[in-house]
C-alpha cells in the first residue's frame, strides 16, 4: 500500500518533518526543559542536604526513584524489541517506529541511568561501583545484583546506541544530501562518509544483522536482571521466579504503551501519515494486547502463588497490597494494565488513535504504578510486624520525577527535529 | 573511462547487472552503489559472505571470558565472604560474562564494520560526494581495476 | 619580619617550649612517658575508669565511668554495687546526657521581668546572703527545701540549717511513698521503707508497686526478681487497675477495678488468718478489729472471678517465702492508707516471719515528707510569712495540684532560689537560679539505704560555672555567720570520711565506690494498740466509678524530671512504643466506644482536673481505664490524699470525650501482635515445623578462633531497654527527634519489640542485628561494604557505604540504620562522642556491631599476653547494663564459653530460623 510513494516522496517526507520548528514545539521544549532544570536543582537540594529531603524511611528503603528506575528501563524495552526482535522476525510494520522507538530507548535509559545515582546516600562515591582497583585493590562486589545492574545497564545502553547509529548512517547522508551549510556538513561527517557502496552495504547488513542478534537477548535479559534486583532478595513478594518473565513482559507492555505515547501525536504533527499507516498501529497495540494478558497472568499467578503456598509472609504481603494502604494504587493498576486493555480485543477500538492514545496514556500510568507497588508495598510489610511503616513521596522525590520526564521529553523533542524520525532507507526499501 | 548508469528501481538495476555478467564483464570492473542494501547484487558481484562474523564470535568469546575472569580473578584475589557465598560464585559470574559477550561482542562487530568497510571515508566528504538516492551501476576499464 | 625580630621570637618560642618541658612536678623525672602511667590517669588513646554513683533518682545506683582523654564517654553498673549489682537503667545511661545537655545553666541568672540576667556567683551569695538577714529582721522565715538527699550533703544541710537559723523542709519527692512510711510507723513505729529481701522469696505478690519501673529501687528489684527466679522459682503475681510494665511482666496479672484494692487485702488477711500456720501471728484484738468481708464481696468489689481469689489465697498459703509489697498506684490514691496499712499488716503475716523486710538497711526516705508539707508551705508563702526559700534538686511547682498556684505564690517569698542544673518549672518562677555542678565534676557521697556509702567521684571538670550544693551552703554559712564547718566542700568531704571510717574502709570506698558498714539486725514488734485503733478505721469502700483514670509513672522519666533529656524521648516507652510526645492510653475496645485512634486527641475531666492528650491503644488495658503516663500530665497531680499526703494518682468517674483534633504520634511499632510468625515462639508456633532442616548449598562458613554470638534469655528480658540507652551512648547513635520518627527513622541499634497475644499479655524480645552466617544483607551490597568478617562479624565498612539501602531492604530483622542526614551534635554534647568508632556522616548505613570497638580492646590485651579472649571479656553495652543478666555474650567455637553452654538448652531458637540465615543471636524462648 505504501508501494506507491515513490523514493523522492519518502525522503522530502521524512526530511520536511525535520524542518520548521513551530511554536508549539518550542513551547514543548520549553516546558519540558523546564521540569528538568526544576528536577536537577531539587537533585541538588537533595546532595546538599541528605536523603532525608526524600520521603524513603525505615523499613521502605527504596521508593519514588527505584520504581522511576524500573519505569524507565521497562520504556527502554519496547524500542529494542520492535528493532531487534521485530526485525529478526522480519515483521514489516516495524519500520514505521523502529526509529522513533530507538531513540526512545536510548532517552529512556539515559534517564533509567540518573535514578541509581539519584538514590544513593552518597552519590559522590558513585565510582565505587565501577569495577576498578582502588588504592586498597578491593574491586566490586559481583555477587550483588546492584553490580548486575551497572553491567547490565551499561551494556544496554552501548548496544542501543550501536544500534541506533548504525541505523543512522545512510539517514544521515540522506539528510546530509537535503541540507547545504553547516548543517549538511555535519550531517555528513556523521555519516562518516557513507556513500553506499556495495562493500558498504555487504558489511553494513551483516552489521545490522549482528546488532539485531545481539540485541534480541538483551530484551529478554536486562529486564530479567532488573527484575532481579528484586527477586533474588529475601523480601516477600520480591521473592519469587516468575518475576524475570514477569517483568520483561510488563517492560514490552509499558514501552510499546510509550511508543504509541509518542508516535501516535508525532505521526499527526509531522504529518506521517502515510508512512505510518494505520495497520502498523494496529500491529503495535496487538502487542499491547498480548503483553497485557501476560501481564495480567501474572497478577493472578502472584496472588495464587502467595495464597496457594501458605507462607505467612507471603499471604499477609498480596493481602496487604490488595486490601492495605496503597490498595487504591493496586487497583488502578489492575484497571489501567489488566482490565482496560482488554478492550483491544475489538477491532475498531484497535485502529482507533484516539483510543489508543487515551489507553496508552493509562497503561503509563499502570506500568508506574505496577512498579511502586512490588517496591513500596513488598518493603512495608515485611517479616518483623514490629517494622511494618508506610511511605509518603516527598515533594522532593515528585520534583525529580517530573524531572525526568521532562530531560526525557525534552531529547524526544530535540530528536524530532534533528533526526530522521523514520528510517528512509527502510521506508524505502519497502 | 568508467562508464556510469543510473537506475530509479532495483529491478532494473539488477537487471542491467545480470547482463553485464553474462556478457562478460568480470566481476572486478563492476562497481555498484545502493540506496539500500540488495543481497541479490551481493550474490551476483561478490559472492562469498562477509567476514564480519569473525569479529562477532571473537568479541563476544572475548566478551565471555573476559567477564568471567574479571569476576572471578577480583574476588580470588581478596577473598572476601559476603552471605556465606563461596569465592567464585558460579552463577552470578556467569552473567557478568553474559553480559560483556553482548557488550564486547557488538562493540567489535561495529568496530569491524568500520574496519571491513574503510569507514569512516573522509574521500566522499573532501570530494563533496554524496550519498545517491539512484542506483549506480559503474563499470570501470580494465586497465582501471 | 627583620632578622632581629626573627631571632626574638624564636627565643621566645625555644624558650617557651623547654619552659613548659621541664614541669615541676615531683615524680616526673624522666622523659619516659608510660613506663610509669601518668598520675593524672588521663593517656591518649586508653580508657579510665572511675567508680561513682547515679543520681538521676533517689535509688542511687552504682555506676563505673568511662574516661577518654579527660572527659566522660560512657556510664556502666558498678558490678559489686550492693543497690544494682552492676546494672543501669536508661535512665542512669542518659546522665550524661545531663552532664552535657546543651541547655545546661552555666551561670548563675537573676530574673529581671521576664527574662533573666547572668550575675557572678559573689553577686549572686551576697543577694541571698542579704535577703537571708533582711527577712530574719522582718521575722519572716528563711526555708530550704531539698529533693532526697542523704551522706555527707545532708549532714551539712543539717549544720547549714542550725547554725544559719534556715528551716529545713522535709524532702520533697512526687514518689515520697508516703502511705508506706506511716503504715510502718504505725505498725513497728519506723517510719521507714525497709529493704524487700525478693531475692530469697519463692512466691512474690505486688499490689500496684510498680517494681520495675519507679517503686523506690527499680533496677536493684529487676535484679533482684530475676535472682529469685532463676535460684528460687519465684513465682509472681502483679495485682492493679491497669497494665504496667511491671504487671506485663509478671508471671500472673490480676486486673482488679480501681479502688478495690483495700478490699481485696481485707479479704487476703481475713482468709489467711483462718490457717493455722498464720493464725498466730496475729493478736486476737487485731483480728475482732479487722471488717469482715465475704468472698462474695471481694469478688464483686475487685472484679476478680472466686477462683482467682481463692487461688491466689492458696498459693500464699502454700509458699515458703512468700513476699507482699504495696505501693505505687495502689496507695496513692483515696483510700491509700488503708491500702498500704493492711498491706503491711499482710507482710507481717506473710514476710516478716522469713525475714524478708530489713528494717536496718532501709532505704533513703527518713527524711522525705509529702504533699502535705508542701501544702503548709504553700500556705506559708500565701501568708507572707517566708523570707528567703531556697529550692535544691526537687520541682515541686510541676508536682503540686495546679490549683494550688505555688507558681504564683512563690513570687510572695522575699527570694526563692532554684538550684537546679536543667531548667524545671520551679526554676522558671523563681527569683534566682543557681546552677549545680554534676555528678561528673564534683565529690559527694550517697547513703542510698542505712548502712550502704557510695561515692561520688568527678571525672571531669566542671564544663560551666557551676558550683556543688555543699559549696554553695558552705559559702552562705561562712557569709552568714562569719565561719563555715570547712573551707570547700572537699575537704567538709575529707572530714567527715575520716572520721566516718577507718583507713581500710576509706581505700575501698575510693576504689570499689561504696562501703556497707554492719549493723546488727534489729527484730520488730508489731504495736497492737495503734493498730487495732487504725483497723477499726478502716471501712471497706466500693470500687471507683468507672471509667477511672491511673497516673502511671514513667520509667523513662521516673516522675517526669528525666524527659528533658532527649536521648529518653528518642527510646520508646516499652509498651505503647511511643516516643517523644505525650499520649492517654485506653483499651481497643474502649477506643472504638469514643470512636478513637492513635493520635485522635481525648480529653479527661472532673470536677477540677482536665487533660487533654492523643489517644493510644493499648491492648490488655481494661477496658474502664484510661492510662496517663506522668509526662502526659501538664497540670500538676489532680490532688492529694489528706490522709497520707500522696498525690491522687486514680482517680474515678472521669468523662471523656474526643476534641477531633489529631495529633501525629510517634508510635515506632508497626503492629502490636507478631502475626503468628513465631518472633517469641508460643506453643502454639512450635507445633508444626514448616520448615524443613536447613540444607545449604554454600559452604560451612569456617571460622578458625572466634565466632561471636549472643544469647538472649527472654524468660528474663522485662523490656526495661536499658540494653537501648546503653547501646545508644556506646555507640553515639544519633538521636534524631520527633519529626524524624514519625518518619520512621529511628537510629536505634538496638529495640525492644513488644508484642501482645490475643488476651493482652506482652512479651518482649530485644532486636538487634543477628549477625548471620549467611547474612541477607552482606551479598547484596554492590561494593563489599557489608561483608562476613573472619569471626563471623557482620561487618559494616561506612567509609565505603555508597548508600543503596538494599542490605537494609534485604535485612528479614530490619535492624540497619540509614543517615538520612548529617547528624548534628549540639555542643557540648560531641564530647560524649566514643573516640573509639568510625565516625558516620551523612548517606552511610549502620547497624548494630557486637560492640566491635571492645572486641579489638580485648584482642590488643589478649594479643600482648600472648593468649585467647577470655570468655566474659567481651561484654558489649547492652549485656553489661541489663538488669536481669538476659543478655550472654561470648565465643560460640569455645565450647566452655557461657554462650555456647546457654544455646544448648532447649528453650534455644532463633528468629525466622526458615529463612536460612543463621542468626548468631540465639534467643530462649519465655516457656
Amino acid at each position: 500500500m505504501n508501494n506507491d510513494i515513490s523514493a523522492p516522496q519518502v525522503e522530502t517526507d521524512v526530511l520536511t518533518a525535520m524542518r520548521r520548528p513551530g511554536p508549539a514545539w518550542l513551547t514543548g521544549l520549553g516546558l519540558a526543559g523546564l521540569l528538568f532544570a526544576g528536577g536537577l536543582a531539587l537533585w541538588a537540594y537533595q546532595i546538599m542536604h541528605g536523603m532525608g529531603v526524600a520521603g524513603i524511611t525505615h523499613p521502605v528503603g527504596w521508593g519514588v526513584y527505584i520504581t522511576d528506575f524500573v519505569f524507565w528501563v521497562g520504556i527502554a524495552h519496547s524500542g529494542t524489541l520492535i528493532s531487534a526482535v521485530l526485525f529478526i522476525f522480519r515483521a514489516r510494520f516495524r519500520t514505521s517506529f523502529n526509529r522513533a522507538a530507538e531513540a526512545m530507548t536510548i532517552f529512556a535509559l539515559m534517564v533509567a541511568g540518573l535514578f541509581p545515582l539519584i538514590h544513593l546516600g552518597r552519590v559522590w562515591r558513585f565510582y565505587y561501583l565501577f569495577p576498578y582497583p582502588n588504592q586498597r585493590q578491593l574491586w566490586v562486589n559481583f555477587r550483588s545484583p546492584l553490580i548486575w545492574d551497572v553491567f547490565a545497564v551499561s551494556t544496554y545502553f552501548l548496544v542501543s546506541l550501536v544500534f541506533f547509529y548504525v541505523g543512522l548512517m545512510p539517514d544521515l547522508a540522506i539528510a546530509a544530501r537535503h541540507r547545504s551549510g553547516r548543517a549538511g556538513k555535519l550531517y555528513r561527517i556523521l555519516s562518516l562518509g557513507w556513500t553506499g557502496n556495495l562493500r558498504q552495504w555487504r558489511h553494513y547488513g551483516r552489521l545490522y544483522m549482528f546488532l539485531a542478534a545481539f540485541a534480541t537477548p538483551l530484551v529478554a535479559s536486562v529486564h530479567s536482571i532488573v527484575s532481579w534486583d528484586f527477586a533474588v532478595s529475601i523480601i516477600p513478594g520480591w521473592h519469587t521466579t516468575i518475576f524475570a518473565p514477569y517483568f520483561v513482559a510488563g517492560a514490552i507492555f509499558s514501552g510499546t504503551a510509550m511508543v504509541l505515547t509518542l508516535v501516535i501525536p508525532m505521526r499527526r504533527v509531522l504529518n506521517l501519515q502515510e508512512h505510518i499507516p494505520i495497520d502498523h498501529i494496529e500491529a503495535i497495540a496487538k502487542i499491547l494486547l498480548l503483553t497485557s494478558l501476560i501481564v495480567g497472568f501474572s497478577y493472578v499467578i502472584e496472588h495464587g502463588m502467595a495464597f496457594y503456598g501458605e507462607n505467612l509472609f507471603e499471604m499477609e504481603q498480596f493481602r496487604f497490597r490488595a486490601l492495605g494502604h496503597y490498595s487504591l494504587l493496586f487497583w488502578i493498576m489492575i484497571m489501567c494494565n489488566a482490565v482496560l486493555p482488554l478492550l483491544l480485543f475489538i477491532r475498531r477500538l484497535r485502529r482507533s488513535l484516539a483510543f489508543l492514545f487515551v489507553l496508552s496514556l493509562l497503561v503509563n500510568v499502570g506500568m508506574w504504578l505496577e512498579r511502586f507497588v512490588i517496591v513500596v508495598c513488598s518493603l512495608a510489610r515485611d517479616f518483623d510486624p514490629y517494622n511494618w511503616g508506610n511511605y509518603l513521596p516527598s515533594p522532593v522525590e515528585c520534583g525529580i520525577t517530573l524531572g525526568s520526564f521532562g530531560l526525557f521529553f525534552a531529547a524526544f523533542l530535540v530528536f524530532v527535529k534533528t533526526l530522521p524520525v523514520l528510517s528512509i532507507t527502510e521506508l524505502k526499501e519497502r | 573511462m568508467p562508464r556510469q548508469l543510473y537506475f530509479d528501481t532495483p529491478d532494473a538495476f539488477l537487471e542491467e547487472l545480470r547482463a553485464q555478467l553474462n556478457a562478460g564483464i568480470p566481476r572486478r570492473r563492476l562497481r555498484a552503489r545502493l540506496p539500500f542494501h540488495l543481497h541479490e547484487a551481493e550474490e551476483l558481484l561478490i559472492g562469498r559472505p562477509s567476514r564480519l562474523r569473525y569479529f562477532a564470535l571473537g568479541g563476544g568469546l572475548a566478551g565471555f571470558g573476559g567477564g568471567f575472569l574479571l569476576a572471578m580473578l577480583t574476588s580470588v584475589d581478596w577473598p572476601i565472604v559476603t552471605g556465606g557465598k563461596p569465592i567464585v560464585s558460579v552463577p552470578p559470574f556467569l552473567l557478568i560474562g553474559y553480559l560483556l559477550t553482548i557488550l564486547i561482542g557488538s562493540l567489535s562487530c561495529f568496530a569491524g564494520f568500520l574496519w571491513l568497510s574503510r569507514l569512516p571515508d573522509p574521500g566522499p566528504l573532501v570530494s563533496d560526494d554524496p550519498f545517491d538516492p539512484r542506483f549506480v551501476l559503474t563499470i570501470n576499464d580494465e586497465e582501471a581495476s | 619580619m627583620d632578622r632581629r625580630k626573627f631571632l626574638q621570637l624564636m627565643g621566645l618560642v625555644s624558650g617557651t617550649t623547654l619552659l613548659s618541658s621541664c614541669g615541676s612536678e615531683r615524680n616526673q623525672k624522666e622523659l619516659i612517658s608510660y613506663l610509669v602511667p601518668p598520675e593524672d590517669g588521663v593517656r591518649p588513646g586508653t580508657a579510665a575508669w572511675r567508680v561513682s554513683t547515679c543520681s538521676e533518682c533517689p535509688a542511687h545506683c552504682g555506676i563505673t565511668v568511662r574516661l577518654r582523654e579527660g572527659r566522660a564517654v560512657k556510664l556502666e553498673g558498678n558490678p559489686d554495687h550492693p543497690v544494682s549489682q552492676g546494672a543501669l537503667c536508661m535512665r542512669g545511661q542518659a546522665a550524661l546526657w545531663r552532664l552535657y545537655h546543651p541547655q545546661r545553666l552555666r551561670t548563675p541568672l537573676l530574673r529581671t521581668g521576664n527574662g533573666y540576667r547572668p550575675i557572678g556567683w559573689d553577686e549572686a551569695m551576697k543577694r541571698i546572703a542579704e535577703a537571708m538577714t533582711a527577712s530574719a529582721e522582718k521575722s519572716r522565715t528563711n526555708m530550704l527545701l531539698t529533693g532526697s538527699t542523704s551522706g555527707s550533703l545532708a549532714a551539712l544541710q543539717e549544720r547549714f540549717a542550725d547554725t544559719c537559723r534556715i528551716d529545713r523542709l522535709p524532702e520533697f519527692e512526687f514518689f515520697n511513698h508516703a502511705a508506706l512510711r506511716q503504715a510502718y510507723q504505725l505498725l513497728y513505729g519506723r517510719p521507714r521503707l525497709p529493704r524487700f529481701g525478693i531475692e530469697d522469696a519463692d512466691l512474690l505478690v505486688t499490689v500496684g508497686a510498680d517494681l520495675l519501673e519507679t517503686f523506690i529501687s527499680p533496677v536493684g528489684y529487676a535484679h533482684q526478681l530475676s535472682v529469685a527466679r532463676r535460684e528460687k522459682g519465684l513465682q509472681w503475681s502483679h495485682i492493679e487497675p491497669h497494665l504496667s510494665l511491671t504487671g506485663a511482666n509478671a508471671d500472673r496479672r490480676l486486673t482488679i477495678r480501681p479502688g478495690s484494692e483495700a478490699t481485696l487485702l481485707l479479704w487476703l488477711l481475713q482468709t489467711l488468718a483462718k490457717r493455722r500456720r498464720y493464725a498466730r501471728r496475729l493478736p486476737q484484738q487485731i483480728l475482732d478489729a479487722l471488717p469482715k468481708i465475704s468472698l462474695a464481696r471481694a469478688m464483686d468489689n475487685s472484679g476478680l472471678p472466686g477462683s482467682s481469689l481463692t487461688e491466689l489465697a492458696r498459693s500464699l498459703e502454700k509458699a515458703r517465702h512468700p513476699l507482699l509489697i504495696t505501693g505505687g498506684v495502689a496507695t496513692a490514691q483515696l483510700a491509700g492508707g488503708q491500702v498500704a496499712l493492711l498491706g503491711c499488716l499482710l507482710q507481717w503475716v506473710l514476710t516478716v516471719p522469713w525475714q524478708g523486710l530489713d528494717f536496718d538497711r532501709a532505704e533513703n526516705f527518713g527524711r522525705a515528707g509529702d504533699l502535705r508539707d508542701l501544702q503548709q508551705l504553700n500556705l506559708s508563702l500565701q501568708n507572707d510569712e517566708v523570707g528567703v526559700l531556697i529550692i535544691s534538686r526537687t520541682d515541686p511547682v510541676r508536682h503540686s495540684p495546679q490549683k494550688w498556684r505555688l507558681d504564683e505564690n512563690l513570687r510572695r517569698a522575699r527570694l526563692s532560689i532554684a538550684m537546679t542544673d536543667l531548667h524545671t518549672a520551679t526554676s522558671r518562677t523563681t527569683d534566682l537560679i543557681l546552677p549545680l555542678t554534676q555528678n561528673f565534676e564534683r565529690w559527694d557521697d550517697v547513703e542510698p539505704r542505712i548502712g550502704i556509702h557510695s561515692l561520688i567521684q568527678p571525672a571531669m571538670a566542671p564544663l560551666h560555672n557551676t558550683r556543688s550544693e555543699g559549696d554553695i551552703l558552705l559559702e552562705l554559712q561562712q557569709r552568714l555567720t562569719g565561719r563555715s564547718e570547712a573551707a570547700t566542700y572537699e575537704k567538709y568531704l575529707q572530714q567527715r570520711w575520716k572520721k566516718l571510717f577507718s583507713a581500710s574502709q576509706l581505700r575501698a570506698f575510693i576504689n570499689k565506690g561504696f562501703v556497707t558498714k554492719g549493723s546488727p539486725r534489729t527484730t520488730i514488734s508489731l504495736r497492737t494498740k495503734p493498730t487495732v485503733a487504725a483497723l477499726r478505721r478502716i471501712a471497706p469502700s466500693e470500687p471507683l466509678p468507672a471509667p477511672a483514670t491511673v497516673i502511671t509513672g514513667s520509667i523513662r522519666s521516673f516522675d517526669g524530671r528525666s524527659a528533658v533529656l532527649p536521648l529518653l524521648g528518642e527510646i520508646p516507652d516499652p509498651l505503647t512504643t511511643v516516643t517523644h510526645g505525650n499520649w492517654v492510653t485506653l483499651s481497643p475496645r474502649l477506643a472504638s466506644q469514643y470512636g478513637v485512634k492513635d493520635g485522635e486527641e481525648l480529653r479527661l475531666t472532673k470536677t477540677d482536673f482536665a487533660v487533654a492528650q492523643p489517644a493510644r491503644l493499648q491492648p490488655g488495658l481494661p477496658d474502664g481505664i484510661f492510662g496517663l503516663p506522668i509526662d502526659s500530665l501538664t497540670s500538676g497531680p489532680p490532688g492529694i490524699d489528706p490522709a497520707t499526703g500522696e498525690a491522687l494518682r486514680v482517680i474515678g468517674g472521669i468523662k471523656a470525650h474526643p476534641t477531633g483534633k489529631h495529633f501525629a504520634l510517634p508510635i515506632l511499632s508497626g503492629s502490636p501482635s507478631q502475626k503468628g510468625r513465631g518472633i517469641i515462639p508460643k506453643p502454639i508456633h512450635r507445633k508444626g515445623k514448616h520448615h524443613a532442616e536447613h540444607r545449604s548449598l554454600y559452604p560451612e562458613p569456617a571460622y578458625r578462633q572466634y565466632r561471636w554470638a549472643m544469647a538472649i534469655d527472654l524468660k528474663r528480658c522485662i523490656g526495661c531497654a536499658a540494653c537501648v540507652a546503653s547501646c545508644y551512648v556506646e555507640n553515639s547513635v544519633p538521636v534524631v527527634g520527633r519529626e524524624e520518627h514519625l518518619k520512621g527513622r529511628e537510629m536505634s541499634w538496638l529495640r525492644i519489640e513488644p508484642f501482645y497475644d490475643d488476651q493482652g499479655r506482652a512479651s518482649f524480645i530485644p532486636m538487634l542485628c543477628q549477625h548471620c552466617d549467611y547474612a541477607p544483607c552482606e551479598p547484596v551490597c554492590p561494593v563489599y561494604a557489608a561483608y562476613h568478617n573472619p569471626e563471623g562479624l557482620n561487618v559494616q565498612v561506612y567509609n565505603r557505604c555508597v548508600g543503596t539501602r538494599y542490605c537494609s531492604n534485604n535485612c528479614p530483622y530490619k535492624v540497619r540504620r540509614f543517615n538520612w542526614w548529617q547528624h548534628k551534635w549540639a555542643p557540648p554534647l560531641e564530647k560524649m562522642h566514643n573516640p573509639d568508632l568510625a565516625p558516620r556522616s551523612k548517606g552511610m548505613m549502620e547497624k548494630c556491631t557486637f560492640c566491635i570497638q571492645r572486641i579489638r580492646t580485648a584482642h590488643e590485651t589478649a594479643g600482648k599476653e600472648d593468649r585467647l579472649i577470655r570468655d566474659g571479656e567481651v561484654i558489649p553495652a547492652c549485656a553489661q547494663s541489663c538488669p536481669t543478666d538476659a543478655i550472654t555474650f561470648g565465643n560460640l567455637l569455645d565450647p566452655q564459653s557461657a554462650v555456647a553452654r546457654l544455646i544448648k538448652t532447649p528453650r534455644t531458637y532463633r528468629v525466622f530460623e526458615g529463612l536460612g540465615t543463621e542468626p548468631a543471636v540465639y534467643y530462649l524462648r519465655p516457656d
